[in-house]
């Protein structure tokens, strides 16, 4: 097991400093730059060229690299060319709003999909089989910004109930909070549902099938015990490993979602930063996204060790 | 920095200090007058104070004031910062941080005579200092805006209260130069050491800059302004993209004011009790230009056939909806520098002839770049592409973004694009660097020696008339030759709340709400 | 990541009846696959037609007279903001979506394949080394990839199936991989190894048709996954060029219309959400009939 862990982390730390090559190279093949974005049309070439040199921009660019990845490794991801502002302290500013639509996405996926997802694989080819299986297929087809535009008209225009954009901080205005997180987290939180909907329908169906819930039912166990004690905690397995996944991707940045809510997260963040070529910004956004992605894959993959102690490690990759 | 240690020792006091020399220093009869209308300041219910909010269309991308370009930015430096002059309503240049200024005969020596008893928002006082080194600053930096000290030779206070601007050679456009937006502000001595400025101002407008979070910003009343001190507490800016978003929470009541009103909803919003709308004329303009580098684009009869082949009605119409106007030239009517001037119509017929005329084979292949960044261009090439189709040019649409967008200009790698310039005052800002040969916005190759040398007698002529007369040849020259093909200016579209009071829309888009007072 | 483990196919056994008839016959009796299928004819119907049904000037060519009109007997879906047929684009726009589609996972399922084959084959540095380029890839976000990718070659409908392509093939490299680490050691390979076979030729020969069930189920998810990329992308205007109808873009457009015009952004939407599920409904109906034992298993990761 220690084994495994050690080997995880080794191939994590490479796929992380290939991740970060492969973001220097996109922002170097990029055409424009930023310094030009911030002057806009009406600029002068001998500000321009002053500005420029004094970004750094005109070093070759291994050495801007290898410069990069040193502050980078120490804590120092640099100073946004769009904003002046450290990116360390843009991404902190950013974080909660994206941990609150992760958050609130992934409690709208497990509200969707436990109890239809349960429901449905208790009462096989029932009518709430077919509208689980149904829904889900629908949940996971809708384009999430065309859902975002929907509730937008019908919740925020027609009937007024809640903002359609922004972001309030919760420990300034906890209800505010919540009225802009509802909507967004709904519109990414269904597809993520659609998804577990599925893994709990399945794994359910698989654990019920068991011999040892057949023992507990026929040792005359009250059905809410089996289903508590034996048949969900079987079926967590898929379920943490599915969710978890679901996570790292709505951790890292919910772009599209964002953009229609103008809800200032990490995926706007970095949206921004591809469009105004602000190469600081988006490699400590895209850096960020590949650890939460890797940690959570690691810690979902041990989890899945701990609970069920069937699956070996020897065999994995 | 020494001047932290001077403190605001009694508010009071000083307030009303401040209201004195305020009171001499109007009898200019300059500045909008608010004690006038209102029915004096003793507060009157829910009339007096309380927080603005205002939802502007995009986020500031930082506030140093020497270093943005930003229009989010300066909506609320607007309110935060003082330049020596500042236009009025009508473009003209009337005192601020300034009361009076002289020019030498020779046009080369400008003396400001400072405002007295104006103070930072971090207390200190402000003197001629604190010019020298705002001015130098943006000069010895090269920062943004250093072009435009292109002709200052140099800048001295030879006491606290006047600056002296020496210029190489005539500079009529100074005023324009130095007040015609918030990038040309006053920042105290040493701030630029003393502050964070991309994310602190220190300035001595109506406002104090607060706090600024990811959402927006936040501004108090400030108490020791130098005018009159607003009626409101504060402004709160915030930043929603989503046109819906900020009509339906302005209609709520979350908001009382936005900018961020798209052209298509003004008809329906101008019936709209539960909203004030605001409309002007905007000195902005929006052409599209063709890169006289690469045949056929360099072929004047071509250009002119394009010219002659775009329905500038509808054009407008559908970029935007009703909310803009008409023109051949650079600059609205209600300008100073407008010059009525309208050698085309549309007339596909002679289009034809004009474009057959070139040599080249038709129909003739025209990229035509536009952005995403202004989304108008992508309304209007839809239907310049319609026109053209018409009179033998097949044009292909090329949305990038505008990073890429700009790179491409700059390298002349394009055929045509569509872009505005914004803000025009002073007409050497909008036509010297695009139109001279060697200009560093012409970014389309034209090159007419008749059209150089008249703008370059216009940038010194003093006498504004003779030098109007000047602009205005040039102006026909320019359209003649379909340098830039000119479009529309669209209208300035804010919307408030009712019962907001104070507030002016402006031509040049400067938002100030020093003035007004909150709905009930 | 942990949800390969789970990826096992059975081997192919031979059968009297050829096995695309037989898959056929099993998805004919499936009610749901059926509606997909149909609506997937009529969708590369419009999409080959459109042309040719309505008039070429409804889709292209602005007329602002008639702008944001109200669906009507004229214009069944309205009119957009520059006049145009909403229907028309509608139809029109399938073209843009299955090309894209198509095309973009075509790339995917070509690159993805034959890294997984490789990886999967050969094993060790091989291994290592090709996924831990895709391990790269998918640890950069899919969305903020394809977005990266477009901004390097410029915004069109061709990079964007480029950009789409990219973004998807680890997926694919991985499901392939892990099919054909279970099959590397059945005997039929062995036997075929022992008998001298070249590597190549085992390859196509018997690991290839045996990995085959998976990789098409994940075709059709992907086709569904690409569809909604291409219209993502429009949607933020890397996409599809105006005026080319695509659904995405018409989509955004229509945003800016939602109080004047809902039929603008609600018709596009409708056409990208049908096309969608029909590639999952699909999908989900080919896995039960091929690979029953993955249920599902692959769909965690797509988004």
């Amino acid at each position: 097991m220690t084994g495994y862990v050690l080997r995880r982390l080794w191939q994590s730390a490479v796929v992380l400093l290939g991740v970060s090559v492969l973001v220097f190279a996109i922002m170097q093949l990029v055409p424009g730059d930023p310094i030009r974005l911030a002057l806009g049309t009406r600029f002068d070439p001998d500000t321009y060229e002053a500005l420029r040199a004094r970004s750094g921009l005109d070093d070759s660019v291994p050495v801007q690299y290898v410069n990069w990845i040193t502050s980078a490794l120490t804590g120092d991801l640099g100073v946004s060319f769009r904003s002046g502002e450290t990116v360390t302290s843009l991404i902190i500013e950013r974080l909660p709003a994206t941990l609150s639509l992760a958050g609130g996405a992934i409690l709208v996926a497990i509200l969707i999909a436990v109890p239809l997802g349960t429901l449905s694989a208790l009462r096989p080819r029932s009518p709430v089989d077919w509208f689980a299986t149904l829904s889900s297929q629908a949940g996971l087809s809708v384009p999430d910004f065309w859902l975002g535009i929907m509730f937008i008209l019908i919740f925020a225009g027609t009937l007024g109930w809640l903002p359609s954009a922004g972001y309030t901080p919760l420990f300034e205005d906890p209800l505010g909070w919540a009225q802009h997180l509802l909507l967004p987290a709904v519109t990414a939180g269904v597809g993520s549902g659609s998804i577990l909907t599925r893994f709990v329908r399945s794994s359910v169906l698989e654990a019920i099938g068991q011999d040892h819930v057949r023992t507990a039912r026929a040792k005359g166990m009250r059905a809410g015990d089996v289903l508590r004690w034996h048949v969900l905690r079987n079926a967590l397995v898929p379920f943490v490993t599915v969710g978890g996944v679901q996570l790292a991707y709505l951790l890292s940045g919910v772009v599209i979602v964002e953009y229609v809510f103008a809800y200032q997260g990490l995926g706007q963040l970095a949206f921004q930063a591809v469009q105004s070529r602000d190469y600081p910004v988006l490699q400590g956004a895209v850096l960020l996204f590949a650890v939460i992605f890797l940690v959570i894959n690691l810690i979902v993959d041990l989890t899945y060790a701990r609970l069920d102690p069937r699956i070996s490690y020897r065999s994995s990759r | 920095m020494a001047r932290t240690g001077r403190q605001r020792g009694g508010r009071g006091l000083a307030a009303v200090l401040a209201v004195a020399v305020l009171a001499g220093a109007c009898s200019g009869g300059e500045d909008v007058d608010v004690d006038g209308e209102g029915g004096g300041d003793g507060g009157e219910g829910g009339s007096a104070g309380g927080t603005l909010i205002a939802a502007i269309s995009a986020e500031p991308d930082q506030f140093d004031p020497h270093k943005t370009q930003a229009y989010a930015s300066f909506q609320v430096l607007e309110n935060v910062y003082d330049t020596l002059v500042v236009p009025d309503a009508e473009g003209e240049f009337q005192p601020s941080l300034a009361t009076e200024w002289t020019t030498s005969d020779d046009g080369l020596t400008w003396t400001f005579t400072l405002r007295e008893g104006v103070t930072f928002h971090d207390g200190s006082e402000f003197d001629s200092a604190d010019v020298v080194y705002s001015y130098n600053r943006i000069i010895d930096e090269q920062l943004a805006n250093a072009f435009r000290f292109a002709s200052v030779a140099d800048v001295q206070a030879p006491d606290p209260q006047t600056v002296v601007i020496t210029l190489s050679e005539p500079t009529p456009a100074l005023l324009s130069n130095i007040g015609g937006f918030k990038g040309m502000s006053i920042i105290p001595e040493g701030a630029a050491d003393e502050y964070d400025l991309a994310t602190e101002a220190v300035g001595t407008g109506p406002f104090t800059f607060e706090s600024s979070a990811a959402g927006g910003v936040t501004l108090a009343a400030y108490d020791d302004y130098w005018g009159d001190a607003p009626s409101i507490d504060g402004v709160e800016f915030q930043y929603i993209s989503e046109p819906t978003a900020a009509l339906t929470a302005l209609r709520s009541g979350d908001v009382h004011w936005t900018d961020n009103v798209p052209p298509q909803d003004v008809e329906s919003l101008a019936d709209d009790d539960q909203v004030e709308l605001g409309t002007t004329p905007s000195v902005d303009y929006w052409y599209m230009a063709m890169n006289q580098a690469k045949p056929p684009f360099d072929n004047r009869d071509f250009r002119r056939g394009v010219a002659f082949g775009i329905d500038r009605a509808a054009v407008t119409e559908a970029a935007k909806f009703g909310a803009a106007t008409v023109n051949q030239t650079a600059i609205p009517e209600q300008s100073f520098w407008y010059h009525e001037y309208a050698p085309f119509e549309h007339d596909p017929a002679q289009a034809t002839d004009l474009i057959e005329s070139a040599g080249a084979a038709t129909p003739v292949q025209m990229g035509l770049m536009v952005t995403d960044e202004y989304p108008e261009t992508i309304q209007a090439a839809q239907v310049i592409q319609a026109n053209l189709a018409e009179v033998g040019v097949e044009v292909n649409i090329e949305q990038e973004d505008f990073g890429t967008w700009l790179d491409r200009q700059s390298q002349g790698d394009y055929d045509a694009f569509m872009l505005g310039w914004l803000g025009n005052l002073d007409p050497f800002g909008f036509y010297h660097a695009q139109h001279v040969c060697e200009g560093t916005s012409n970014f389309h190759s034209y090159c007419n020696p008749e059209v150089d040398d008249l703008l370059g007698q216009a940038a010194t002529e003093t006498d504004r008339d003779a030098r109007k007369a000047l602009y205005d040849q040039a102006a026909e020259l320019i359209a003649d030759d379909v340098s830039y093909l000119y479009l529309y200016n669209p209208d300035v579209v804010q919307a408030w709340a009712p019962g907001l009071e104070g507030y002016e829309v402006r031509a040049d888009k400067a938002i100030n709400f020093e003035s007004v007072r909150l709905p009930e | 990541m942990s949800i390969e483990e789970s990826a096992e196919t059975p081997p192919v056994t031979r059968q009297h009846r050829p096995r695309w008839l037989e898959t056929l016959t099993l998805l004919a009796r499936n009610p749901l696959a059926i509606a997909a299928v149909v609506v997937l004819a009529g969708l590369v119907f419009a999409a080959l037609l459109a042309e040719s049904i309505v008039p070429r000037d409804d889709i292209f060519t602005p007329d602002i007279a008639n702008r944001l009109q109200a669906p009507s007997g004229e214009h069944w879906f309205g009119t957009d903001e520059l006049g145009r047929d909403v229907f028309a684009r509608v139809l029109a726009g399938a073209e843009v979506s299955l090309r894209v589609g198509a095309v973009a996972v075509g790339i995917s399922l070509t690159a993805g394949v034959v890294v997984g084959l490789l990886a999967g084959y050969f094993g060790r540095w091989v291994d290592d080394t090709l996924m831990r380029v895709m391990d790269v890839l998918f640890a950069f976000p899919a969305l903020l990839m394809a977005i990266a990718v477009l901004a390097i070659l410029g915004a069109g409908s061709t990079n964007a199936m480029i950009a789409i392509g990219i973004v998807y093939t680890p997926i694919f490299a991985r499901i392939t991989r892990a099919s054909v680490l279970s099959v590397r050691e059945e005997v039929y390979v062995r036997a075929a190894r022992s008998a001298g076979a070249g590597n190549v030729r085992i390859i196509v020969r018997h690991v290839l048709p045996n990995v085959t069930a998976p990789i098409i189920v994940q075709t059709s998810i992907s086709l569904a996954f690409a569809i909604l990329s291409e219209a993502a992308l429009s949607f933020v205007g890397l996409g599809t060029q105006p005026p080319d109808p695509s659904w995405g873009r018409m989509l955004s457009e229509g945003r800016g219309f939602i109080e004047q015009a809902w039929w603008m952004a609600v018709f596009p939407g409708a056409a990208i959400f049908v096309t969608v599920l029909a590639f999952n409904v699909l999908g989900d109906a080919l896995r039960d009939v091929l690979d029953p034992r993955q249920r599902s298993a692959m769909k965690g990761v797509g988004a």
